[in-house]
């Protein structure tokens, strides 16, 4: 049996235990809609009026992704490690040939089928909303997917961290709301102070942000940014992975 | 052949905790071995320095002449206490889902027979009465069709009837030829199933042994259990030694002859009582001498009163 077949049973678990899950199911997909239909459709955009939304709604589409691929995998992962200790699974997978890599890697390609699917469905709504101006590119995709990697591995940072579920809930919130706020979402740098700038720069949410406006809004080349978060989703998966009990 | 099970002088502390002071055992091959012991006494780290699972201070741990870490994944198998897998699968969901993770593994129709779940795979976990869902906790820890199987309290929250299921599957698998190393703190589940049985109190192996030998050696005498109001001195006029117990007398060494005889100067002396029970000494009272004997130490020993109130 190979690396694939028990991340694919581990994946398969995961997959089939989310979807029978259904208020997680509804909430996954209806949270980012929900976040569109107040921030798109009732406050609105106003490009000529200045204030906090002073683009474009086209212009915000990192802000609305950015809110798919760090609050999903960051709760959904962090809980999931607190449901695998509080039943003792890590102890049971310790004894079986999966590896810690192995059990998160297997975990971050669930939450990349699931954010992928949502981000389809917010996508959607918003070219709906903007007339289809929102540029639709394969980098797209990898954005997602590498910032779904990074948050997950995340998640089980905080899982390891915390001591419980209700634990994980709140530090994936502490940290998730000043990211989603301060990493070029839907505040740009120019209504931050001077001297807090430079942190931006330490958000892998930030490159997200940047790359994801450059393919859908401004129509620039984003390889930059994308290689920043794949650097970004290299360390933080090993980082994550290494804190899966494993002995 | 080396034996399955082999601990020389381990220990292992938690900060200021010691959960394991010294203990060695070993358990052969197709052996059913029971660990019992209360909460908190040391049952569960000793079964995670034998799986692997944490690693001692000191001493040293094999599971057929290998380390726990080296031997062979589907060589082994465990039952985590208090383990729940994901509830929202069915049983040969879960099954399947755990052979994906082993290289060799059984049928799974195999496994779900073997456990008595072929009637009821389709069922979610979190919809299985808690017999069920032990059956197939254990069914999870067949699939790699292990040589020796760990089960770290599998009985305890369950109700008699899903006791009485499981204990029948364990009997089947060791008849099978797999090894079971058992941890409980029910002394009777020990009594029934287990070749061998240690003890364990404070981190501490008290004893060693076949259930039988450590009856015969610890257990005393078949007795009579009095729930009553009245006290050991009060009974002046019985022919027998007494002690004290939580809901009334215990009167040692009666043989089933002589019932009726003590119950004739029980209604002598006017003695009321609310039941009486005589029973054979059982694992339980060896569990309790033995750990009373490490308790009592460092203070006056509680002695059995002969009627009168007598010290024996």
């Amino acid at each position: 049996m190979s690396r694939t077949s028990r991340v694919t049973a581990e994946a398969g678990a995961a997959w089939r235990t989310f979807l029978r899950r259904r208020t997680a199911v509804f909430f996954t997909f209806g949270f980012p809609l929900i976040l569109v239909a107040i921030f798109g459709i009732i406050v609105q955009a106003n490009p000529a009026g200045g204030g906090l939304f002073g683009h474009p709604t086209s212009f915000y589409v990192p802000g609305y992704l950015a809110v798919i691929v760090l609050f999903t995998p960051l709760s959904r992962i962090g809980s999931a490690f607190a449901r695998y200790r509080d039943g003792n699974r890590f102890q049971k997978l310790s004894t079986t040939p999966a590896t810690s890599r192995e059990w998160l890697a297997a975990h971050t390609l669930v939450n990349i089928a699931i954010i992928i699917l949502a981000s389809t469905v917010v996508l959607g709504v918003l070219e709906l909303l903007v007339d289809g101006t929102i540029g639709l590119s394969p980098l797209l995709l990898l954005f997602i997917i590498l910032a779904v990697v990074v948050f997950c591995g995340l998640g089980a940072i905080l899982g390891r961290i915390t001591d419980s579920q209700d634990g994980v809930v709140a530090a994936s919130n502490a940290i998730a709301l000043p990211l989603v706020f301060l990493s070029e979402t839907f505040v740009m740098p120019e209504r931050l102070p001077t001297w807090f700038r430079p942190v931006i720069g330490l958000s892998p949410l930030t490159y997200f942000s940047r790359g994801v406006r450059k393919v859908t809004y401004l129509g620039q080349p984003a390889w930059s940014d994308l290689l920043v978060l794949a650097m970004f989703a290299a360390l933080v998966f090993i980082l994550g992975a290494s804190a899966v009990p494993q002995e | 052949m080396p034996p399955a099970v082999l601990a020389e002088s381990i220990s292992k502390r938690y900060d200021d905790t010691v959960a394991l002071d010294d203990v060695s055992i070993d358990v052969d091959g197709g052996e059913i071995f029971a660990l019992v012991g209360p909460n908190g006494s040391g049952k569960t780290t000793l079964v995670e320095a034998l799986t692997g699972t944490t690693t001692p201070d000191s001493g040293s741990v094999s599971i057929f002449g290998e380390s726990p870490t080296s031997v062979e994944d589907g060589r082994v198998g465990l039952l985590p206490q208090s383990f729940t897998p994901p509830e929202r699968l069915t049983a040969r969901e879960l099954v399947t889902y755990y052979q994906g993770l082993y290289d060799d593994q059984q049928r799974g129709d195999d496994v779900l027979a073997a456990v008595g779940m072929e009637t009821e795979d389709d069922t979610w976990y979190t919809n299985l009465s808690g017999g069920q869902q032990r059956r197939i906790c254990v069914g999870i820890t067949l699939v790699n069709d292990p040589d020796l199987l760990f089960l770290d309290e599998p009985t305890t929250g369950i109700d008699p009837a899903g006791r009485q299921s499981l204990w029948s599957l364990i009997d089947d698998l060791s008849a099978g030829g797999t090894t079971i190393f058992l941890t409980t703190h029910y002394m009777k589940e020990a009594q029934q199933l287990a070749d061998r049985v240690a003890l364990l109190d404070d981190g501490t192996i008290v004893e060693v042994g076949p259930p039988t030998d450590l009856i015969e050696s610890y257990g005393g005498g078949t007795h009579l259990l009095v729930e009553t109001e009245t006290s050991p001195e009060q009974l002046s006029v019985l022919e027998a030694d007494v002690e004290p117990t939580e809901d009334g007398i215990r009167i040692l060494d009666v043989a089933t002859a002589d019932i009726g005889r003590i119950v004739g100067q029980l209604d002598t002396q006017g003695v009321t009582y609310e039941t009486l029970t005589w029973a054979d000494p059982s694992l339980e009272d060896v569990y309790l001498s033995l750990t009373d004997e490490r308790i009592d130490e460092n203070r006056p020993s509680r002695e059995p009163m002969t009627a009168g109130g007598r010290s024996r």
